[in-house]
């Protein structure tokens, strides 16, 4: 038997999608979630698909520890790498914007994310948010962040993307 | 090279590790013709339209649905039969069942009907079962031919109950919706058994298409009483079944005998690829190869008059110890399985969101818009996502985006990309 680590339910061996809530039951591919995989879901399925092991590799001392932010309304989890300027917004394929976490398939455009909403920077081992006046506003614990003020953010801040609510974790 | 149907099967996976507990498989079973002559002979068909003409569908609607109509007749043969019934308030003949000789007189009628008053459908199939069954066919197809736009008052059940009359004769039933309004769970319900189907018309300019390509496959069809067998060993569990090509629908299967189980397939009109998904539970086995499972297909093929042919495919399973097993799917399985996944989460939900669980319901429908995502039907997911945004800020759901969702997720409703 396995557990489902979405919603705990006993699956199967074997089983590949759980059949209590739907989560995928294989080990979830990296970066999920960012554009890029975005136009890679887009394309045809490879023949044959191997599931890797979770291979666990000591973290670049340099580099900024990596991020994930976990979309709360759908527990999607977005997870991302450390170490460089992240975009969140929404894809526009017209306009050619292109964020690195496309907040377009977790209700964005309701909620009110803009195209180009904030931007993660790594700075000092850690994170500040920037908002890029936005239209509908960047919220750190409920606090409203000013444009182009780059904030601190911490492990387990909410924050919200007009009122897309995500959480945001140092992994 | 002899005329019939080919079985295909692929597992999620062919080699599993030793274990002592049962383990699940899917195993995705693909139909193909073998040896259908480049043209069909074309079997006789004995059609029925059912046209709603309430007043909803006034101007381009019924506009674009007599254009269909007569082009069916157009494209009818002196051996066909077809039939016309209209309804709104109450229903009535308008071409009489006959052979489509007269095709000038046939159009006039149809050029005739005029959109007034409310919706009643059941009247109006009553009226289509009784037209369809005056011809004789000994051999040949026959179609009710529904669609509507709005939403039939209080006789749902008679409507369902009459097609459920027409199917057990053998005569099909395709229900198409046109618009937002229809009521999607009752043409659902109304086309669920195998020699009936169901379609979602977002566009009044593709109602002549949907009716000419309807009468096309009609009378195409390349296999009938298709039938399927699955003898599983003892101790297998065969967990659910379902087609999942050319569109998603579960199989209803009963258990024969022990461990023996027989479902019908109904028609194969010619062209669309078949598939179905089986999930199995394996029990533990030793190591080794082991039969798992016995698959027999019964049909006839009617163009051919061949009747009582039969196929048949082994499935077979290694177990290997642990070590020697590295955990790899097969992702044309995994592929389809995600979109019947998808599809099931969707169908959840909406049966959660009747019994007022909002929270749980968005929850399904955000699941099947990440299934749906990783299926790489990303407009389709949009949509979904939309929907779960809309049902957690106002508890309801849109009418136009259920349908789409229902239909879409099924692959109902063609290669139509919605641009929202």
């Amino acid at each position: 038997m396995q557990q489902c680590s979405h919603c705990n339910a006993q699956q199967l061996d074997g089983a590949i999608f759980c059949s209590e809530c739907g989560a995928s039951l294989l080990a979830a591919p990296s970066r999920r979630g960012t554009t890029a995989s975005l136009n890679k879901a887009a394309g045809r399925p490879n023949l044959v698909e191997t599931i890797e092991p979770n291979i666990v590799e000591a973290p670049a001392a340099v580099s900024a520890p990596n991020i994930s932010l976990v979309v709360i309304n759908s527990g999607r989890r977005i997870n991302l790498e450390g170490g460089q300027d992240l975009v969140v917004g929404r894809k526009d394929n017209q306009r050619g914007i292109f964020p690195d976490v496309d907040l377009g398939l977790d209700g964005g455009y309701d909620a009110g994310v803009s195209r180009r909403h904030a931007i993660i920077i790594p700075r000092n081992g850690g994170y500040v948010i920037e908002d890029l006046a936005s239209a509908n506003g960047t919220f750190i614990n409920g606090r409203r962040v000013k444009p182009q003020a780059p904030v601190a953010v911490n492990h387990g801040d909410e924050v919200k993307f007009g009122t897309l609510i995500l959480r945001f974790e140092i992994v | 090279m002899s005329a019939g149907i080919q079985l295909r099967s692929t597992l999620s996976r062919s080699i599993l590790a030793e274990s002592s507990e049962p383990q699940l498989i899917y195993v995705l079973l693909e139909l193909s013709a073998q040896g259908v002559p480049t043209t069909l002979p074309k079997l006789p068909l004995n059609l029925c339209l059912v046209i709603d003409r309430s007043s909803s569908m006034r101007g381009e609607r019924l506009q674009h649905v007599k254009e269909g109509a007569s082009r069916i007749i157009d494209m009818l043969s002196d051996d066909d039969y077809f039939g016309l019934v209209t309804f709104n308030d109450r229903a009535e003949v308008v071409v009489p069942a006959q052979r489509a000789r007269n095709k000038h007189e046939l159009k006039r009628l149809v050029g005739m009907i005029e959109a007034a008053g409310g919706t009643e459908m059941a009247t109006g199939m009553a009226l289509a079962l009784q037209e369809i069954q005056k011809p004789m066919l000994a051999r040949g197809v026959s179609r009710i031919l529904l669609l509507t736009d709005g939403r039939t008052y209080g006789d749902e059940s008679r409507c369902v109950e009459i097609a459920r009359r027409a199917q057990k004769r053998s005569i099909g039933v395709t229900a198409l919706g046109v618009g937002g309004e229809w009521n999607e769970d009752l043409l659902e319900t109304v086309a669920a058994r195998e020699n009936s189907r169901t379609q979602y018309i977002t566009s009044a300019l593709d109602i002549s298409k949907v009716f000419t390509d309807e009468v096309k496959r009609m009378s195409s069809i390349f296999a009938q009483d298709m039938g399927l067998r699955v003898e599983m060993r003892p101790g297998a569990i065969l967990r659910s079944l379902d087609r999942v090509r050319p569109f998603i629908a579960p199989i209803a299967a009963t258990e024969e005998q022990d461990a023996l189980w027989a479902a019908s397939l109904g028609d194969w009109p010619g062209g669309d690829p078949q598939a179905i998904l089986l999930e199995v539970v394996v029990p533990p086995l030793t190591v080794g190869d082991h039969p798992l499972l016995r698959l027999t297909m019964r049909y006839s093929l009617p163009g051919m008059n061949l009747n009582n042919q039969q196929g048949e495919l082994v499935l077979r399973i290694g177990i290997r110890p642990n070590d020697q097993v590295t955990y790899g799917v097969d992702a044309t399985v995994k592929h389809w399985l995600e979109r019947l996944v998808a599809y099931r989460l969707q169908a959840g939900a909406w049966q959660q969101v009747e019994q007022g669980q909002i929270e749980e319901a968005t929850r399904r429908l955000q699941m099947a818009g990440t299934r749906l995502f990783e299926a790489g039907e990303v407009d389709l997911a949009r949509t979904v996502q939309d929907e779960a945004t809309r049902l957690l800020r106002s508890g309801q759901t849109s009418a136009e985006g259920r349908k789409r969702i229902k239909y879409g997720t099924r692959g109902l409703m063609g290669r139509d990309k919605s641009t929202d």
